[in-house]
């Protein structure tokens, strides 16, 4: 099964990610912090998909996705950003980067699952 | 200066009400999740909004609470600086309007920002793809 982590530093928002893809036929790897999902990236970890916030302490977004391009093995690692934030700047910014998309929470669990599908071409 | 004390007291206790409010308000919604999970109850759309919601509530809360520890760094600067010389206190009152101002503006600015769709009309369901 695919593997998609879900990066976010809120553990409910993680909760409701949980509950809305539970039933999907993927394998969800979920982390409060962006640099341990990046270490554990790079000791080996090989996502399909990575779903991260924005605004996170120590290591925000739009830093991880950077960090995520310099690594080989991520470096065109489909990534979307699940966030409040609507500030087109900042969409700019991660779509220089390489970002697939972006989602403005509160998320509709069919979008999100749809984008999951979508990504991972997944079957319908 | 006796006011800005007071000032920074009402300050300090909203800021310790604003933390308590995100605990109790994560907690509690940690606690429905885990029952919902647990019976493995079906998350329609209405739902999964108002578990996000708290999210929400908890950057909106994180930006003022940001805003509050500003306020009061500034405010204790100021009356430090009043206490041991009055001539760069009056300098000082200008600097500190400044620094709340800029301080009220980025906090409204984050709670446009924090809203996601909650706020912005515009907003729509779809994702934006690149």
């Amino acid at each position: 099964m695919p593997l998609v982590i879900f990066v976010d530093d809120s553990e409910t928002a993680l909760a409701s990610t949980r509950m809305v893809t539970n039933s999907m036929p993927i394998e969800v790897k979920q982390y409060t912090e962006a640099q341990v999902a990046l270490a554990e990236i790079k000791a080996g970890l090989t996502p399909d998909l990575i779903i991260t916030d924005l605004n996170m302490p120590v290591m925000n977004g739009l830093e991880f996705l950077q960090a995520l391009r310099d690594n080989p093995s991520t470096s065109r690692t489909p990534t979307l950003m699940l966030t409040t934030e609507t500030k087109t700047e900042l969409k700019q910014q991660g779509k220089a980067l390489g970002l697939t998309g972006w989602i403005v929470k509160p998320f509709n669990p069919a979008q999100l699952k749809q984008a999951i599908t979508r990504v991972l071409r997944l079957p319908v | 200066m006796l006011i800005l004390d007071s000032i920074d007291s009402l300050l300090e206790h909203i800021e310790v009400v604003q933390k308590d409010v995100t605990s109790l308000s994560s907690d509690s919604l940690l606690k429905i999740s885990a029952y919902i999970e647990k019976h493995q109850l079906e998350v329609d759309d209405d739902i999964a909004a108002a578990l996000q919601y708290q999210d929400i509530i908890t950057q909106q809360l994180s930006a003022t609470i940001e805003a509050i520890e500003s306020m009061r760094k500034s405010i204790n600067k100021f009356s430090h600086t009043f206490q041991s010389d009055e001539h760069l206190a009056q300098d000082g009152m200008q600097k500190l309007q400044e620094k709340l101002n800029t301080t009220l503006a980025e906090a409204k600015d984050k709670k446009n920002r924090f809203s996601g769709k909650t706020s912005c009309d515009e907003v729509s369901d779809e994702i934006e793809f690149f």
